[in-house]
């Protein structure tokens, strides 16, 4: 009895990838040129990666709501009511503590749930929980590294090719308000978008620099003893004047406790089968 | 060739002193480590520390009860409210209750000590001040404003958690002290973004209308905006904030007194 419960928890496993074969893109090992002489967080290097299955798009709600479904799991913001949620009006960097808030009410119950929003990242989750989900789901983040290596997409600047300052609305779901204090439609979102929804990187990596951080694994010098998270990317509340972080070299960092909205992941597999192979 | 190369470096020094605000396109940037340090310095208040430093290492993450919006990072609303007006001053100066979002430290500042930011450093790291925490500043505001001078006035600084705090509460009144302090402590440049905070809190239209304000807070501008650091700007960022608190004082008389007393109290006791 126990094996047949064993077999068929493999199954639920391996249909679990199945389900997101198609959405990978394999980076390819190699040396890359990595990070940038103005940094300590970051220091320009080359660096040897081994080739990895990163995840074309931010994880999504679906994918998160069968890990909660499969598992009973209750996120950090739903057992500590301390999620950081924004809205229209707060001063730059300003959010509110919602204690309704958690990944089915990102900004709180009052600003709307996620049943429209099923292919939108998921938010509202902690670094902790992130983890929990790769757990479960036989995947992982990816290193400080392995992001920069797929979000640059063989470039040694800055952004991947084609991108700009001038032409991001066309690549990533950022704010372009001067401030936080009006809602920002113009882009047709306020908070996240579908992902994918924007043009891809060269490597075919959507919402690299958009929609949400995305959690990475990392140490940096400057956490010392404490215990941090590290997000990289940029997020629909960052714009070209506040928060204009979202290069390929700048480095987050954030509470592992802290659920925000415009905090998500990428994720990359452990383990790939033909089957994930992006056609 | 040697007044070529003059010519070559005049130019390259010239070009250098209109350098501004874009990190990303200068490869020799290097990372100032110490400087940055110094603008992130926080002042600790001495009041009731020992026991609010024992209260801070008491918390844990626990269930919370849903009653209150208090996350993980927070004493009890007890232990909160049982603390003196000064003790919740010492809280609140070392230790932000809430969350702050993914940031990157601004890392490609250097030359700072030529440079006047438009908006400090964040000082809390990964953390906030709570709604419970601007609260109690807001609803204290002058005694808040009366310990922050009685700590800079016993310490020679002012950390970036009081210059924040200043900023929370509009501290208008504060400016003939920051403008001493300013004088006197010349290392430290944030106290002339900490006089711009206040003109843009203010909405002074003087400033607003200024090119100043334009490169600092205009549409092109974004956090690591800064001025070049000179005498004429300093001595205009001076002047400016004066005249903005002139005119404040003059519009509103009701709790202005003891401010100007302390001020006196300030220059003197520097001057002694």
């Amino acid at each position: 009895m126990r094996k047949l419960l064993y077999l068929m928890g493999l199954i639920v496993l391996h249909l679990q990838c199945e389900a997101q074969a198609g959405n990978y893109i394999q980076i390819p090992a190699g040396d890359y040129h990595l990070g940038d002489t103005g940094s300590l967080d970051n220091p320009k290097r080359v660096v040897k990666v081994e080739s990895f299955w990163i995840a074309k798009f931010e994880l999504t709600n679906a994918e998160f709501e069968k890990f909660v479904q499969a598992t009973g799991y209750k996120t950090l913001a739903e057992r500590y009511h301390n999620a950081m949620v924004f809205e229209p009006g707060l001063a730059e960097f300003r959010w509110l503590q919602d204690s309704t808030a958690y990944w089915r009410f990102p900004n709180g119950v009052s600003r709307g749930g996620i049943e429209a929003k099923m292919d939108h990242p998921v938010t509202c989750i902690s670094y902790k929980d992130v983890l929990a989900y790769c757990t479960w789901a036989n995947c992982r983040l990816p290193s400080f590294d392995e992001w920069e290596v797929a979000a640059r997409a063989g470039s040694e600047g800055y952004y991947f090719e084609g991108f700009s300052k001038e032409n991001m609305g066309e690549y990533a779901n950022v704010w372009h308000g001067r401030d936080h204090l009006k809602a920002d439609y113009s882009d047709g979102y306020l908070y996240t978008s579908p992902v994918g929804k924007f043009k891809p990187n060269p490597w075919g990596l959507y919402d690299i620099f958009g929609n949400v951080f995305e959690f990475c694994t990392g140490k940096l010098e400057r956490d010392g003893d404490r215990s941090i998270a590290h997000a990289r990317g940029g997020s629909w509340w960052c714009s070209k004047n506040s928060c204009a972080a979202f290069n390929t070299v700048y480095i987050g960092s954030v509470s592992p406790n802290a659920s925000f909205s415009n905090l998500g992941f990428r994720i990359v597999k452990k383990v790939f089968t033909p089957s994930d192979k992006d056609s | 060739m040697k007044r070529g190369l003059l010519f070559f470096i005049s130019f390259l020094c010239w070009a250098g002193v209109f350098a501004q605000t874009n990190p990303e396109d200068d490869e020799s940037l290097f990372m100032d480590t110490a400087a940055i340090e110094v603008r992130n310095k926080m002042t600790i208040p001495p009041y009731g520390l020992d026991k609010v430093k024992a209260l801070i290492a008491k918390i844990i993450p626990e269930e919370d009860k849903e009653t209150t919006d208090a996350g993980t990072n927070a004493i009890s609303a007890t232990d909160f409210k049982k603390l003196s007006l000064r003790e919740k001053f010492t809280y609140t100066m070392i230790h932000a209750e809430l969350y702050a979002q993914n940031c990157a430290i601004p890392e490609y500042q250097t030359q700072i000590d030529k440079k006047i930011f438009g908006t400090l450093l964040d000082g809390f790291n990964e953390s906030s001040w709570s709604q419970r925490q601007t609260d109690f500043l807001q609803e204290n505001r002058d005694s808040v404003i009366k310990l922050i001078q009685e700590s800079v006035i016993r310490s020679k600084r002012m950390g970036v958690n009081y210059k924040h705090a200043l900023v929370e509460l509009n501290g208008w009144q504060m400016i003939p002290f920051i403008i001493d302090y300013a004088k006197k402590t010349p290392k430290d440049k944030d106290a002339l973004t900490l006089l711009m905070l206040l003109m843009k809190r203010g909405e002074y239209s003087e400033f607003i209308k200024s090119t100043s304000f334009k490169k600092l807070y205009g549409e092109n501008s974004n956090y690591y905006s800064y001025l070049n650091y000179n005498k004429e700007n300093e001595a205009l960022i001076f002047s400016r904030a004066l005249k903005y608190y002139d005119e404040k004082k003059a519009s509103s008389a009701v709790g202005f007194l003891v401010f100007e007393t302390s001020n006196l109290y300030y220059n003197k006791r520097q001057g002694e």
